[in-house]
């Protein structure tokens, strides 16, 4: 019993981090191509190819390695656990 | 505001200070007397420091918990001072099992044994009777409440070094993981919060222009009643 509430709500928070680290981290992408498209055309105010360009490069990012490393953050935790309950009740 | 600000901040680091204090392992050299079993009959208050049930029984009103007497160095600051003096400690010895803390111990009966065969080595042999016992939580006579020891391990003598690895490894994590919220913080300010009141901004100016525009021509339309000097 006491084994699936940990689980249950285990998920649930690490569900909510796993959003929220993936939110940031596309936030973070979108904000280096808005950065990276206003230094190559300098003084453009184009906003429909800057759009183009950065809707282009977070796809990019989508289909990338990258995001799925996020993913980590379900799997580090469950090492960890399984660490411990091993250290513990090992003597 | 800036004293309030201030009081607030100092209490909720020493709530955290205080929880931490109570939840993270800490080491004590000790001498074991005895290990026993006794009848614990939790009052409304202090079951809040009790465990629950072993991991495979049920949960009942009361129940027996193995309690482990013990001889132990004082200590200085946390711990990290040892002293030349001995004071006497009673851990309690429970299954924290899967909730709460995550310590996922369920060896207790195990480590009941362990401290059985520590009591009865004498500190006359060869290496002593020095054990170093991990334990979290705090021990409070005056409400019955007991730090509930982790694991046993026997060592050559008082002086050893204890190195606590995962209290470095905690705050390190600790420190990294605070500094990564306040990014994304940061990031979903700058980013969306900030746009979102820069337009309310905005729209909130175009209407209190609009609404001084009617204004300046009502006032102006009272002007015209006025008498002209």
């Amino acid at each position: 019993m006491g084994f699936i509430r940990l689980v249950l709500f285990g998920f649930l928070a690490l569900s909510v981090v796993y959003l929220s680290i993936s939110i940031y981290s596309r936030s973070v992408r979108r904000e280096k191509l808005e950065n990276a498209w206003a230094e190559e055309n300098l003084g453009s105010t184009d906003m429909a190819a800057r759009d183009v360009y950065v809707a282009e490069g977070i796809k990019a990012y989508n289909a990338s390695f990258r995001p799925k490393l996020i993913g980590l953050v379900y799997i580090i935790p469950t090492i960890i656990v399984i660490a411990i309950v091993f250290v513990t009740n090992t003597n | 505001m800036h004293r309030i600000k201030v009081i607030f901040r100092v209490t909720v680091f020493l709530i955290a200070g205080l929880f931490l204090h109570y939840v993270l392992p800490q080491h004590d050299v000790v001498q074991i007397s005895q290990a026993e079993p006794r009848r614990t009959d939790f009052g409304s208050f202090n079951r809040w420091f009790y465990a629950q049930a072993d991991g495979g029984s049920v949960e009942m009103a009361n129940r027996d918990i193995f309690y482990i007497f013990a001889e132990k160095k004082k200590t200085m600051l946390l711990g990290f001072v040892p002293r030349d003096a001995m004071e006497t400690m009673v851990y309690r010895n429970e299954d924290t099992g899967w909730i709460w803390p995550p310590y996922f111990k369920f060896d207790s009966s195990n480590l009941h044994g362990q401290a059985t065969v520590q009591a009865r080595k004498s500190d006359t042999v060869e290496g002593g009777n020095w054990a170093v016992v991990t334990h979290y939580g705090w021990r409070i006579p005056f409400l019955s409440i007991f730090p509930n020891a982790v694991s046993l391990k026997p060592v050559d003598g008082p002086d050893v070094r204890i190195i606590p690895w995962f209290n470095i490894f905690f705050f390190v994590f600790l420190i990294v993981g605070i500094a990564f919220i306040r990014a994304m913080w940061n990031q979903f300010r700058e980013r969306t919060v900030d746009p979102i009141l820069d337009s309310a901004e905005h729209r909130y100016d175009e209407a209190s222009a609009e609404i001084a525009e009617q204004k300046g021509r009502v006032s102006r339309w009272f002007g015209t009643w006025r008498k002209k000097s």
